[in-house]
C-alpha cells in the first residue's frame, strides 16, 4: 500500500512550476517586441506631421474671384528649372521647417527633410510612362544612418492661375500637369 | 485525502492567489507593449492621407476640364489623368482610376487600390 501523504504538496508544486514557467515565457515574449513597437509610434507621428505640413502648404490662403494659388503650387511652378531657381527652394525650406519644427515655447523641434518633385516624362520616345525627379529643397543631406519616413503631396499646375501649365525638365512644351512632391522626413 | 491534516489549507490557497496575480500582471505587461505597436502599424498601413490627396487632385483636374471659363482641352485632361495614374503606380504603389460619369452636375467615379486597402467613391459636385 503506497502512502499518499504529501499528495497535496506535489500537486501544488507542479501547479506552481507551470505557472512560473508560463509567466517567464510571457515576460520574455514582451521584451522582444518593445523596440520595434517604439519606432512605429514615432514613424506614425512623423508621417502625420509631414502630411499635415504639406497639406497646409497646398491650401490656398487668400483667394480672389480670379485666382486661387497655394504656396506649394507657386513654389513648384517657380522651381521648374532647378538649376537656376533658388527662390523656390528657400521659400519651401522656410515654410516647411516652420510648420514641422515650431513647438510651444522657445525651443524648436529638430526635424530634417529632403524634398524632390517627381513627374512623368511624356516626351520620352521609348517609354512615355517613365518617371523622373528633380531636387526641390533640403536642409540636410541623407547620409545613411537616418531612419526617414516618406510623405507626399499631389500638386496640380494648370489654369486659371497658370494658364500655360508648367514646363518640366525633359518635356518639350509647357502644359497643365500633375506632379508629386515627395519629402523624406527624419528627426535627429 | 485520507489521514492528511488540513490545517494549512489557507497557506496553499494564498500561494495560488499570489502566483495567479503574478501571472495576471505578466499578461498585462505582455499586452501593453504590443498595444502601441499594433495601433501605430494599423495607422501606418491605412493610406488615409494618400486617398485624401489623390482624390483631391482628381477632383481638381475634372473641375478644370468642366470649368465654364477657359477649360483645359481633352488631351490636356488626359495628360493630367495619365500623370496621376502612372505616378501613383510607380511612386505610391497604388492603382488608381477615375472617370467623369456626368459633366453637369459633375459626377466622378473614383477608385483606389494599393493591394491592402481598396477605396471606391462616386463624387458628386456640391
Amino acid at each position: 500500500m503506497v502512502n499518499d501523504r504529501g499528495q497535496l504538496f506535489t500537486i501544488e508544486g507542479v501547479a506552481a512550476s507551470m505557472i512560473m514557467l508560463f509567466t517567464t515565457y510571457l515576460v520574455l515574449g514582451a521584451t522582444t517586441v518593445y523596440t520595434p513597437g517604439d519606432s512605429h509610434i514615432s514613424d506614425m507621428q512623423l508621417e502625420q506631421i509631414g502630411s499635415d505640413a504639406l497639406n497646409m502648404m497646398n491650401t490656398p490662403s487668400n483667394c480672389t474671384s480670379t485666382s486661387c494659388v497655394s504656396q506649394l503650387q507657386q513654389i513648384v511652378y517657380e522651381s521648374d528649372y532647378p538649376a537656376t531657381n533658388t527662390t523656390a527652394s528657400i521659400n519651401f525650406n522656410t515654410t516647411f521647417l516652420n510648420y514641422v519644427n515650431n513647438r510651444t515655447g522657445p525651443i524648436s523641434d529638430n526635424l530634417h527633410y529632403y524634398a524632390v518633385v517627381t513627374f512623368r516624362n511624356i516626351t520620352n520616345p521609348s517609354n512615355s510612362n517613365s518617371t523622373s525627379s528633380y531636387y526641390l529643397a533640403s536642409n540636410r543631406n541623407l547620409n545613411g544612418v537616418e531612419h526617414p519616413v516618406r510623405v507626399t503631396e499631389w500638386v496640380l499646375i494648370g489654369p486659371p492661375n497658370f494658364p500655360n501649365g508648367i514646363n518640366l525638365p525633359l518635356n518639350a512644351a509647357a502644359t497643365p500637369r500633375a506632379v508629386l512632391v515627395e519629402v523624406l522626413l527624419w528627426r535627429d | 485525502m485520507a489521514g492528511l491534516s488540513d490545517d494549512a489549507q489557507w497557506i496553499v490557497m494564498m500561494g495560488f492567489v499570489v502566483s495567479l496575480s503574478f501571472f495576471f500582471l505578466a499578461l498585462l505587461l505582455n499586452q501593453s507593449t504590443v498595444v502601441g505597436q499594433t495601433t501605430a502599424e494599423s495607422v501606418l498601413d491605412f493610406p488615409k492621407n494618400d486617398i485624401r490627396d489623390v482624390r483631391s487632385v482628381m477632383i481638381q483636374s475634372a473641375e478644370l476640364l468642366n470649368a465654364t471659363t477657359n477649360p483645359i482641352s481633352v488631351s490636356q485632361y488626359q495628360t493630367i489623368q495619365n500623370d496621376i495614374q502612372r505616378l501613383s503606380l510607380s511612386e505610391k504603389k497604388a492603382v488608381v482610376q477615375y472617370q467623369i460619369i456626368n459633366p453637369s452636375p459633375l459626377w466622378l467615379s473614383i477608385h483606389y487600390n494599393n493591394g491592402v486597402t481598396s477605396y471606391n467613391e462616386t463624387w458628386v459636385s456640391p
